[in-house]
């Protein structure tokens, strides 16, 4: 029997709609996670996927089932069901989107009280509840409505101005040009770039669901709005994921950024106004280190994913916290990856300091990064891995995420993918041909093992 | 604690107790096995308006998009109306959320077929086994459709029933109509129609609505707080529905109720007015039907106990009126299934055209006596105690067609199997209630325990 695409790990559950993620098990979940919940109230919202409205008919009824109260924010980004979960002091959220995965893949992102995702803690006893299907159904005379949240979008909208310097950016009034991968961010987005007396040059803002590109902001997947940026003399050019949660720059003169660039763009303009740790993931770019250093803030490492870097974020106290896919979080005002409020802290940054985005990118250390995935079953995924420490067992392996290598100069960091049934394997150096050269050796010993596996 | 056998699964759709047996997986699972049957097309869903209508409609939802289906919200919607939308619609089915006479704790799923009837019971079983195997084929990502919106049910079903009658004649009438809908879901479109019909109308809160706990079916006290009003309103007829409004009760001008037989007596005397053809009744219901049907010279045929059952026999004998002795009348060329709403509507056409009140129309037939007693009978002993009842009257005609019944000129005796529960159901029909009482009593003679 082929190994069907289903992910329920530490970022929710996750997979291929029809396939393994059916309304069936989107409404145990749900029941499981209104269980978690005590029948508080629960603040739900979903992307512009047509499979979310079945999977949101699913959550409803689930929820509803526990006797917790729902509230839907509708077609919403994820920061924004975050920010709603700790403004109306709900027991917890979930956001139904598939994110930066296609359009045939749906998930749904768990959120509990503090408006964070799940930790790794609270995730196992949902699990655990999940699994153990005992869940606490309440009787007729206990159940209660679903209802919306009326002006959400405004407190949200004012939440974000608060950590911004919004006098500045409006003086600029620069010219956005936003691709939005037909996503959930279309509406609020407008409304914050109004707000900052901003002229938006929209791109794929039909809320289809059916997405003009693959949805991760990475250079590749930004080739039209880079295009589009120049075309329309814009300032900036951005692309954010279905959800909200990533956000991808390009320059004014059509140059795409790579995502492991909207980290550090975000951390200088943050660290101005707010000194304080940075946390960022294993497998993101070093130029965080030497930023961190010139304000005299130290940077903490963790292991790849939001919950995890985010829960880090709040124990280090830090006051950004993102990863080179994109995501970025500013702490402690935000608890969740927002793509809205790096690209708010993006404007602010070149409006003070009166440069173009190109100059800032430009200013960045200069490191070289290659990353590759490998396709790999699920079930040899850590048999390779675990090869891959033994044969560097030599070179102090680093192994709170997969296997970390790193030297003076450059690191090597070889990890299971936590949504999909890959191998990632990411290198940084001062030159591009030794971070090929490195990920070249991992990615051809990976080979190895899984072919001679496969093989015997 | 768990009470046990809080499940039904039968003909009429899924029952069961919210929080215990009627989860949103069951629901989401068994709409996506209806989903399956009824093929990847618009199905219609309606409730009720129950504490957790919103809870099962949504997960009902869930399912029939997961297997490709196009749910169409129809919003709080009676269920006759609902049954007329999905074959006026053409929809693939329709889905009924609705806790019927159930008490608050109930709901129910129930379905619809794209001939905007019940389920047979051969299609229910061709869905449950969908339902048992769980294999249903799922649709992708991008071949998945959406849920629309369409709250035209019961204009739909206004318009249906008012092209059907004298409309006005009924409104020349100018009518005083005390109802007790029974609830917010047939409170609204009732008085709808009774404007419609130049009526006026004079409503009753029986304390039988759906948000308050209580039971839902029109009782002997709420039918006799009905007649109080219809007395000191100076109506000239009440009417009382049950909670889906499918079965209609009625008063008459003195504020007396004319029994459950009396709908589908009045109705059939009605239509056959207007119509020719045969009239369609189950062997329970009242012998009136027959006199009325023999003074137009048309034949009754009887069918087994169950609204299936009634409209599959219909069919058979191109019947176009019929029903059953609980207030359940139908009149398919209107509405092929129960219709609190076409009853109402042709017996204020009745009254209109006749010039006659409706205790006076309902006296143009004899009154009987009805005697009506369950025997406790475990499922082994019902064929031998059936036998035994034939034996008791020798060299008399038995029509066979659910349990055994015995005709004479005057009266009747029926002793039947329950479907849901190990009883023998018996019935007699008789001039006296003595008469009535005595047959039944030949029986519970014999077959009564210690007997």
């Amino acid at each position: 029997m082929a190994l069907r695409e289903l992910k329920i790990g530490a970022s929710g559950v996750r997979g291929v709609v029809g396939d393994a993620l059916t309304p069936e098990l989107i409404v145990n979940f749900a029941c499981a996670f209104g269980t978690w919940c005590d029948a508080g109230p629960v603040v739900i919202g979903r992307d512009t996927r047509r499979s979310s409205t079945a999977f949101r008919a699913a959550v409803v009824s689930g929820l509803l089932s526990t006797g917790s109260r729902v509230v839907d924010l509708g077609v919403s980004p994820s920061p924004l069901v975050s920010f709603a979960i700790r403004d109306l002091g709900a027991a917890g959220g979930i956001a139904i989107t598939g994110s930066h995965n296609d359009a045939s893949w749906n998930a749904l992102k768990f959120f509990g009280p503090d408006g964070a995702l799940l930790n790794a803690a609270k995730n196992e006893e949902l699990l655990d509840i999940y699994h153990g299907a005992a869940f606490e159904l309440a009787t007729w005379d206990r159940l209660k409505p679903v209802d919306a949240a009326a002006g959400i979008e405004e407190r949200y909208l004012e939440s974000l101005a608060s950590a911004l310097d919004v006098d500045r950016i409006r003086e600029r009034g620069f010219r956005v040009a936003v691709d939005f991968t037909n996503g959930a961010c279309g509406a609020v987005a407008t409304r914050l770039l109004e707000s900052l007396r901003c002229t938006l040059l929209p791109v794929n803002d039909e809320p289809t669901g059916e997405f003009a590109h693959p949805p991760a902001p990475t250079a590749a997947n930004m080739r039209q709005i880079a295009t589009l940026a120049r075309c329309f003399g814009a300032d900036l050019g951005a692309a954010l994921n279905v959800d909200g949660d990533r956000i991808g720059f390009v320059t004014g003169e059509g140059t795409a950024l790579s995502e492991e660039y909207s980290l550090p763009l975000v951390v200088t303009p943050r660290l101005r106004r707010r000194p304080g740790p940075v946390v960022t993931s294993y497998s993101t770019s070093g130029m965080v280190e030497a930023l961190a250093r010139a304000h005299g803030q130290r940077v903490v490492r963790g292991p790849v994913g939001e919950s995890q870097i985010v829960d880090l974020g709040l124990a280090e106290g830090a006051v950004v916290a993102g990863e080179g896919s994109g995501g970025v979080a500013v702490l402690p005002l935000g608890v969740a990856y927002d793509g809205l409020l790096a690209l708010g802290l993006v404007l602010e940054e070149m409006a003070t300091s009166g440069r173009s985005l190109a100059e800032l990118a430009g200013a960045l250390p200069r490191l070289f990064m290659r990353k590759r995935e490998l396709p790999c079953p699920p079930n040899l995924v850590y048999r390779v891995i675990e090869r891959f420490r033994r044969h560097h067992a030599g070179d102090s392996p680093d192994c709170t995420d997969g296997v970390r290598l790193s030297w003076d100069d450059a690191w090597l960091h070889v990890r299971a993918s936590g949504t999909e049934p890959l191998l990632r394997i990411i290198a940084e150096a001062p030159t591009q041909e030794r971070a090929e050269a490195l990920v070249d050796e991992a990615a051809a010993f990976s080979r190895r093992i899984t072919f001679g596996h496969e093989g015997s | 604690m768990r009470q046990p056998l809080s499940l039904k699964i039968g003909p009429s759709g899924v029952r069961g107790v919210i929080g215990e047996s009627l989860t949103p997986q069951l629901v989401t699972s068994y709409a996506a096995a209806f989903g399956t049957y009824c093929g990847a097309g618009p199905i219609l869903v309606g409730t009720d308006t129950r504490p957790s209508a919103e809870m099962i409609k949504q997960a009902a939802i869930a399912g029939l998009l997961g297997v490709g289906c196009t749910p169409v919200d129809a919003g709080v919607v009676p269920l006759p109306a609902l049954m007329l939308h999905v074959r006026e619609a053409g929809a693939f089915g329709g889905l009924s959320v609705s806790g019927s006479h159930g008490s608050l704790e109930w709901n129910a799923l129930r379905f619809i077929s794209s001939e905007g009837l019940a389920l047979r019971a051969n299609q229910a079983a061709e869905l449950t086994d969908l339902y048992h195997q769980g294999l249903y084929p799922r649709v992708r990502a991008l071949d998945m459709s959406d849920v629309r919106a369409d709250a035209t049910s019961s204009a739909r079903h206004l318009g249906a029933v008012t092209r059907t009658v004298a409309l006005e004649r009924i409104r020349a009438r100018r009518l005083t109509v005390a109802v007790d809908p029974g609830g917010d879901v047939a409170s609204a479109p009732t008085l709808r129609l009774l404007e419609a019909l130049g009526c006026r109308a004079v409503s009753v809160d029986a304390g039988r609505d759906a948000t308050a706990p209580g039971s839902p079916e029109p009782d002997e006290a709420s039918l006799l707080a009905l007649g109080e009003r219809v007395r000191r309103s100076g109506a000239d007829v009440g009417f009382a529905q049950d909670a889906d409004a499918d079965r209609l009760f009625v008063i008459d001008e003195h504020g007396v109720p004319l029994g459950p037989d009396a709908t589908v007596v009045l109705v059939v005397q009605r239509w056959l007015e207007r119509t020719t053809g045969p009239v369609v009744v189950n062997v329970s219901t009242s012998r009136l039907v027959d006199d009325v049907a023999a003074r137009f010279g048309r034949p009754v045929h009887r069918s087994r106990v169950g609204e299936a059952h009634v409209i599959e026999a219909m069919k058979e004998h191109g019947a176009e009126v019929g029903g059953e002795g609980d207030g359940g009348a139908i009149v398919v060329p209107v509405n092929p299934c129960r219709d609190s709403f076409v009853a109402m509507a042709l017996i204020l056409e009745s009254m209109a055209v006749r010039e006659r009140s409706v205790g006076e129309l309902r006296a143009e037939v004899p009154s009987y006596s009805m005697v009506r007693e369950r025997l406790l009978c475990p499922a082994r002993d019902i064929a031998p105690s059936l036998r035994l009842i034939r034996s008791l009257f020798p060299g008399e005609r038995f029509d066979l067609t659910d349990g055994v019944k015995v005709t004479w000129p005057d009266r009747w005796l029926l002793a039947r199997p329950s479907a849901t529960e190990p009883v023998i159901r018996l019935a007699a029909e008789a001039p006296t209630e003595g008469e009535a009482r005595s047959l039944v009593n030949r029986v519970l003679e014999v077959l009564s325990p210690g007997a």
